[in-house]
């Protein structure tokens, strides 16, 4: 990711060169991207199937355990997700309409959103543990066998998919101060295209956690 | 020289509706779980919502519906295709573990 990014910050350093033999490859810089992307959706695909062999074996457990998550804060938490998914994609328009304060105050936006879903998560943790549930407790291993497999997918699962969103934060804080310099701008756009992408990747991802986890009737 | 694509700006309207459009379906797939219970269908209607978000947000929020090269089109069928090999792999492993001895 880290690479894509940089990558992308190389294609402005070229576009800036006054060669005008120079290539700049915009198409490459977004497939690389996407090529990346991928790789995530096959990352998190490999736990969704462990999920569901899983919840294939254990149906019973899975739907007692599940209805001890917060289904409103979950649904609260879909809710923002989406609307930062929202202000990253009018912001990137933005951009491209030269229209550089929206821009940077719909990115303030988005991080404010991932940072609300991170605290509403964390609420979420600390009450779960509160209650001794948390992987290797000794309240849950008393449990049946498929509830202590669900809340270890749980914190797997919903703890990857935070650790994204905080990275996601901090790509938008670097394309923040870029945009402020002006190295993202009208014309060179695509490392906040790119990071964008990546924004929505992990609302993707939480689109199909949200019903797995907190939505089994 | 310059590679580039034509800057296709989509318009501020166009990301509301597909908002608006997203959160309805939350709403929905919400009161299909825990006001209906439709039993053994959840988690299709379930998947089938999620899926249908997704590509709303693949298709527009990251713009792969305006997406001119080939290879952006057939990226997710792709990925998907081989993400089934995947499932139906595990799944035959699982199904089949302790009936031949």
């Amino acid at each position: 990711m880290v690479l894509m990014i940089l990558r992308s910050l190389k294609i402005m350093d070229e576009a800036k060169a006054p060669l005008s033999e120079e290539v700049i490859d915009y198409t490459g810089a977004k497939l690389g991207m996407w090529l990346f992307i991928l790789s995530e959706f096959v990352l998190f695909g490999g736990m969704f199937i462990l999920y569901a062999v899983h919840r294939y074996k254990n149906p019973a457990d899975f739907h007692h355990a599940s209805k001890e998550l917060d289904v409103i804060l979950g649904t609260l938490n879909t809710i923002i997700l989406l609307t930062s998914s929202l202000s990253i994609a009018v912001s990137i328009t933005a951009i491209q309409k030269g229209e550089n304060r929206l821009s940077m105050v719909l990115l303030m936006v988005t991080m404010a959103l991932g940072l609300v879903f991170l605290v509403n998560k964390g609420f979420e943790w600390t009450t779960k543990i509160g209650h001794g549930i948390y992987p290797n407790s000794p309240t849950l291993l008393a449990r049946p066998k498929g509830e202590i497999l669900f809340f270890g997918l749980y914190y797997v699962m919903t703890g990857l998919h935070g650790l994204h969103v905080l990275v996601g934060i901090c790509v938008l804080s670097v394309m923040l101060i870029l945009i402020a310099k002006d190295r993202i701008n009208q014309v060179h756009f695509v490392p906040l295209e790119n990071a964008g992408l990546y924004w929505h990747l992990v609302d993707i991802i939480w689109i199909f956690l949200y019903p797995l986890f907190y939505l089994i009737t | 020289m310059e590679i580039r694509e034509e800057g296709h700006p989509s318009k501020y309207s166009t990301y509301v509706l597909v908002w608006m459009g997203l959160v309805t379906l939350t709403a929905l797939t919400y009161t299909i779980a825990v006001r209906i219970h439709p039993g053994g269908w959840a988690i299709l209607v379930a998947l089938a919502i999620a899926g249908t978000k997704s590509s709303l947000v693949l298709n527009f929020f990251m713009h792969l519906k305006s997406e001119k090269l080939l290879i952006f089109k057939v990226i997710i069928p792709l990925v998907m295709a081989v993400f089934l090999v995947f499932i139906l792999l595990t799944f035959s492993d699982v199904a089949f573990r302790g009936v031949v001895k």
